[in-house]
């Protein structure tokens, strides 16, 4: 699903965010990305998304290298591939439906499978109920769940999840993780990155380790080093 | 057209749910539109006054008593050979008379023409001269002044408006100079009220525009919304510039007539 050769990425004043990484993720595969602030988790995410461009290497998602990718292929690419962040990142003067809907009315989806789609995924994530609610008028952990379900809406084979939990207390946490799990029981590949200790002793998955920009432990069924 | 419904539609939502910033957008739009309206139409009246101050301007000679109505049109004629003419107009004894009963002159000064006898007319010709150019008149006075119209010509009037419209154009100069300055100031406070608007509405969508891009939005879906708040921004304040406007030009309306038709007479 991913795969990574020898990826580098500074920033202006020399700031070396990651180092000579390489990384391959299969599909289906559920793996933890974790490490201290500044190892370069975030940046690794961004680059995944195209947020970002790097110095050098390669990077190959589902088959598609993005090392050269152009500025009218992105959306092409985030449309195969899910993202939640900590802040969620929901639309604020949208409702709960509006937000998830916008994702697939921006690719000129039919306004009836619009309506089906995004109805399963808000029921997938327990939100049905909430549909014409703005986000301010959610709790944390349910707006994280209306950012999955806006993620989901492509079915994409991909789910980035950057600190999805960082905002959340031990019970939307929970929640949340439970939800990734399922999510990834349904064939999806989900790449989460946390330094929540308990979140990645609990998965008993993979877990890659990043620190200053070098991946310094890649564990199939790891646990939370630092 | 799928797109360009959900274009609409997320437009008009824009529009409604950012509705303290779309109004204060719409404000300043208004604002800088009736100033420039405001400038066009003193323009407009201005320009009017001084035509029509120049159509009024014209040569009235009056003729000597008892010419005949031949050598009035043999004159009138040697006239229109002049390059310089535009129009003559002849005023006959009896159009004199009418135009005196008719004026605005005393009752007192009416009864001088008591003195005369009944059918008879204190009144002659009259050939009131319009030139093409204000410039022109000195040429047209010199040739009536020739001395073969000694017997002819009575009297010549010919009102000095020259100096009336000099005076108004360099007024008018001095009002629009110093108009502009002021509506110049007033678009420019305008352009940035509307500007610093527009960066804090660009603001405050960042993270939303930021959103729409990582949710796989391409950059023309983006756009184009926002492209058609800004439309629907000004046709919002063209709409209400019309709705004040109108109105108002209905009450002076009658006002505007007269002052425009006692220029033209």
């Amino acid at each position: 699903m991913i795969k990574i050769f020898d990826l580098s990425k500074s920033y202006p004043g020399q700031v070396q965010a990651l180092k000579d990484v390489n990384l391959h993720v299969r599909p289906g595969e559920f793996v933890s990305i974790v490490g201290q602030s500044g190892s370069g988790k975030s940046t690794l995410i961004r680059l995944i998304i195209a947020e970002e461009k790097f110095n050098q290497g390669k990077l190959i998602i589902g088959g598609w290298d993005i090392s050269g990718i152009k500025d009218q292929e992105r959306p092409t690419l985030r449309r195969q591939i899910g993202v939640i962040f900590q802040d969620f990142k929901l639309l604020p003067k949208k409702t709960v439906f509006e937000n998830v809907a916008f994702a697939m009315e921006a690719c000129g989806f039919k306004r009836a499978e619009i309506r089906k789609t995004v109805s399963q995924m808000l029921a997938l994530v327990g939100l049905k109920d909430k549909a014409d609610r703005y986000p301010h008028q959610l709790s944390g952990g349910e707006q994280q769940r209306v950012a999955i379900a806006r993620s989901l809406v492509h079915k994409p084979k991909l789910l980035v999840a950057d600190e999805p939990t960082g905002n959340l207390d031990s019970i939307n946490t929970r929640e949340i993780i439970d939800l990734l799990k399922k999510i990834n029981a349904l064939g999806t590949t989900v790449l989460l990155v946390t330094h929540n200790k308990d979140v990645v002793n609990n998965l008993k998955g993979r877990v890659i380790t990043l620190d200053g920009g070098y991946i310094i432990s890649d564990q199939a069924k790891g646990r939370y080093l630092l | 057209m799928y797109s360009l419904l959900r274009v609409i539609k997320f437009a008009l939502q824009g529009l409604w749910r950012n509705f303290w910033l779309s109004l204060v957008t719409i404000t300043m739009m208004l604002m800088a539109l009736l100033s420039v309206t405001l400038l066009v139409g003193v323009d407009y009246i201005r320009q009017a006054t001084i035509q029509g101050v120049e159509q009024k301007i014209d040569i009235l000679i009056s003729l000597q008593p008892d010419v005949p109505a031949e050598e009035v049109e043999k004159f009138v004629l040697e006239l229109e050979d002049l390059t310089e003419v535009k129009k003559t107009t002849v005023i006959t004894p009896e159009q004199n008379r009418t135009l005196f009963e008719q004026s605005n002159l005393s009752d007192q000064a009416k009864k001088a023409l008591e003195i005369f006898e009944e059918g008879e007319n204190p009144f002659s010709y009259s050939v009131a001269i319009q030139a093409y150019d204000l410039e022109q008149y000195p040429a047209i006075t010199a040739f009536i002044d020739q001395e073969k119209y000694n017997n002819l010509v009575e009297d010549k009037s010919f009102h000095d408006y020259q100096s009336f419209i000099e005076k108004i154009n360099n007024l008018s100069a001095t009002v629009n100079k110093y108009s502009w300055y002021v509506i110049g100031i007033f678009v420019l406070i305008s352009v940035i009220v509307i500007f610093n608007t527009m960066r804090i509405s660009i603001y405050s969508h960042k993270e939303e525009i930021m959103i729409m891009k990582l949710v796989g939005a391409t950059n023309g879906f983006i756009r184009a919304p926002f492209l058609l708040e800004g439309v629907l921004y000004a046709l919002g304040a063209v709409l209400i510039l019309v709705g004040l406007v109108y109105p108002l030009l209905g009450f002076i309306q009658p006002w505007l007539s007269n002052y425009f038709q006692s220029n033209e007479r």
